[in-house]
């Protein structure tokens, strides 16, 4: 039997007036797997996140989830239909609680509006350990906590919340060399899980290479290339994510041809 | 597995009391109280002054003219603690305990009056109202809070004055003749006897609850007759409502999302709007209970009634861990800046060596010493 995606995009194109953000955008991710979708700035990233988790309209093409298309206006319909998206900024409220954050808008309370302390940090506990992060003590700030700590707090809150697809909007991007690697470990962790799709939006081809089993890469709004492992060159990662071609003329022009 | 974090510790309880934004006032409540009880009593003697220090911490009148300062001031701190935290800011306090006042006073003195209770929750009905249009214009418009409000604070005190004196010649409206008589002969003096089958000596009684104990005349429990104002009591009534609402429900939960970070608040489903405008109401609603309270107290509701008393409360809030910018602050650090605002305030009268117009000056430099200090603790909060 075949293996079919989870999320699946089709020919996307999104406008915003004459320009032209994204362009018969094609690519899918499956259960169990990383896809990496590699871009430089302004390639249309960003554009892309935001379309896939409601913030904008589509103009053009499908969203399938599970072979179903997919119609959401907003970003909690994308939440309904399992679409979970980690923005690079977390969504997280530095100076209040491990656990007020996770439950943050879905908070569990008991008679009278009480919060269920008790509960609530106890799931935080356990979802934080089953990807990789022992919180000592879901009381305290997560201003205390590492950049890395504060994404996997993100993701499992994310998974915790029903999500079946993780976006992951450069996670990688705003942390130290240590907390990159924490990071990955802990994408790596989610994956190996086996039962979410992850998207995972990087820069970094180096990260890429690490964990994604699929690779996209966007360039001015279109994909240029894509495929699995074995399909793509991984040696020519790096060139493509600079765009190709482009670096190609610049290093021609370089050489004053 | 799980990687245990190296840099994650387990806190003791100390170091999480430490983490509590009220801490500074904490102390600053501490360091007041001792410094008034020296001045009031060791140093005014070393002076040669009168000791005053009885008539201050010990006498009725003396303990009143503190708590009931610190009940006012503090129920509109609690208010404006918990829209600093949300993120917003109301300077229109001041002038709802005016539009309160006058709005109850006016509708007592209409040709054909409601009875007084149906006065007394109609004005919080307009008053919550009130509220309701000052947040929705804050939340719709997205104009900073300081300005809308600033142009409530003069347009609310201005209308009530306005009504009032087109509709009876003056803007100090007296109700005493529409409240009923009540003075009796008591050993030969004429007090004022509450009466606990009217319901403004229930709602806003003067000098104690137990002043009734001169109606049912149990000697024994005379003590307790010299005890505070209805507001002091509801004063305490608020605040646990208002720590209850905020530690420990969800709605206390989005009041911090809401002040701290309102675009992460929106994106994870937290009612943002809904939340300030509910705190906009909150806090109208306190300024002008207050109102009617004070004018049932001295059958007067005043034109000037609630003058400063917004940056009074702000200040409050303030010295008490608030942080201007949201997402932090404490309703205990309110309530112990309201007794710190309260016992400066009154205890400086106790203090001959101290002039009274350097009041201002202590409270100001108390208002900068405790938001340096507050911001140093919220510092130390972020960093661990």
């Amino acid at each position: 039997m075949e293996k079919k995606p989870t999320i699946e995009i089709r020919n996307l194109s999104k406008f915003f007036g004459n320009i032209i953000a994204l362009k018969d955008v094609s690519f899918e991710v499956y259960k169990g797997e990383v896809t990496a979708l590699l871009g430089d700035n302004g390639a249309g990233k960003s554009t892309l996140i935001k379309t896939l988790s409601g913030v904008y309209r589509r103009d053009e093409g499908e969203i399938l989830i599970d072979g179903q298309v997919v119609n959401f206006s907003s970003p909690r319909g994308a939440a309904a239909a399992g679409i979970g998206t980690v923005y690079q900024d977390l969504a997280l409220q530095p100076l209040m609680s491990v656990s007020r954050n996770f439950f943050l808008g879905r908070e569990l309370s008991r008679v009278g509006g009480l919060l269920d302390f008790v509960q609530m940090d106890q799931i935080t506990r356990d979802e934080m350990a089953k990807i990789g992060i022992d919180v000592a003590d879901p009381s305290q700030p997560i201003g205390t906590m590492s950049g890395g700590q504060r994404q996997t707090l993100a993701i499992a809150r994310a998974i915790y919340f029903g999500a079946k697809i993780l976006i992951l909007d450069e996670p990688t991007s705003a942390l130290g060399q240590k907390q990159q690697l924490e990071v990955l470990r802990t994408i790596k962790r989610v994956r190996d899980r086996g039962d979410l799709a992850i998207v995972f939006i990087t820069h970094n081809d180096l990260h890429a290479k690490l964990v994604g089993d699929r690779f996209a890469f966007l360039n001015r709004g279109k994909v240029i290339a894509s495929g699995d492992r074995s399909s793509i060159d991984m040696d020519n990662v790096r060139a493509l994510m600079a765009g190709g071609a482009e670096l190609a003329n610049l290093e021609r022009e370089f050489a004053g041809e | 597995m799980t990687s245990v974090d190296e840099r994650i510790r387990k806190t003791t309880l100390l170091e999480s009391a430490l983490r509590r934004p009220e801490l500074g006032s904490i102390f600053g409540l501490a360091a007041v109280v001792f410094a008034f009880m020296l001045m009031t009593g060791p140093i005014n003697a070393g002076l040669g002054e009168k000791n005053t220090f009885a008539d201050m911490w010990i006498r009725s009148v003396g303990v009143q003219s503190w708590v009931e300062l610190a009940a006012y001031v503090g129920i509109l701190a609690i208010a404006a603690a918990l829209l600093m935290i949300s993120g917003e800011f109301d300077l229109s306090i001041g002038a709802n305990v005016a539009l309160g006042g006058h709005t109850f006073a006016m509708l007592m003195m209409a040709p054909d009056p409601m009875p007084l209770w149906a006065c007394i929750f109609a004005t919080f009905a307009f008053m919550a109202f009130v509220g309701f249009i000052t947040g929705s214009l804050v939340v719709s418009t997205g104009l900073p809070s300081f300005i809308v409000t600033l142009g409530f604070w003069f347009a609310n005190r201005g209308f009530a004055n306005y009504l009032a004196f087109r509709n009876h010649d003056t803007s100090r409206l007296d109700i005493k003749p529409m409240l009923e008589e009540r003075n009796v002969l008591k050993d030969g003096e004429i007090i004022a006897m509450p009466d606990p089958t009217k319901i403004d000596d229930i709602f806003a009684f003067k000098d104690g609850f137990f002043g009734w104990t001169g109606y049912v005349d149990l000697p024994f429990l005379d003590p307790f007759r010299l005890f505070f104002n209805a507001e002091f009591y509801y004063f305490i009534i608020i605040a646990l409502l208002a720590v209850y609402i905020l530690n420990f429900t969800r709605v206390g939960n989005w009041i911090f999302a809401a002040g701290g970070d309102p675009v992460a608040a929106r994106a994870v489903g937290v009612p943002v709007a809904r939340v300030k405008v509910g705190l906009f109401m909150w806090s109208a609603f306190s300024a002008g209970f207050l109102g009617v309270i004070f004018t049932l107290q001295s059958g007067v509701s005043e034109p000037l009634a609630g003058d400063f008393r917004e940056l009074h409360a702000i200040a409050a809030a303030v010295i008490g861990g608030c942080a201007l910018t949201g997402g932090y602050g404490s309703v205990v650090g309110a309530v112990f800046g309201a007794f710190i605002f309260a016992i400066v305030s009154r205890g400086i009268n106790f203090v001959p060596f101290i002039d009274n117009n350097l009041f201002r000056v202590i409270l100001g430099l108390m208002l900068l010493g405790a938001a340096m200090l507050n911001q140093l603790l919220r510092n130390r909060v972020v960093k661990g």
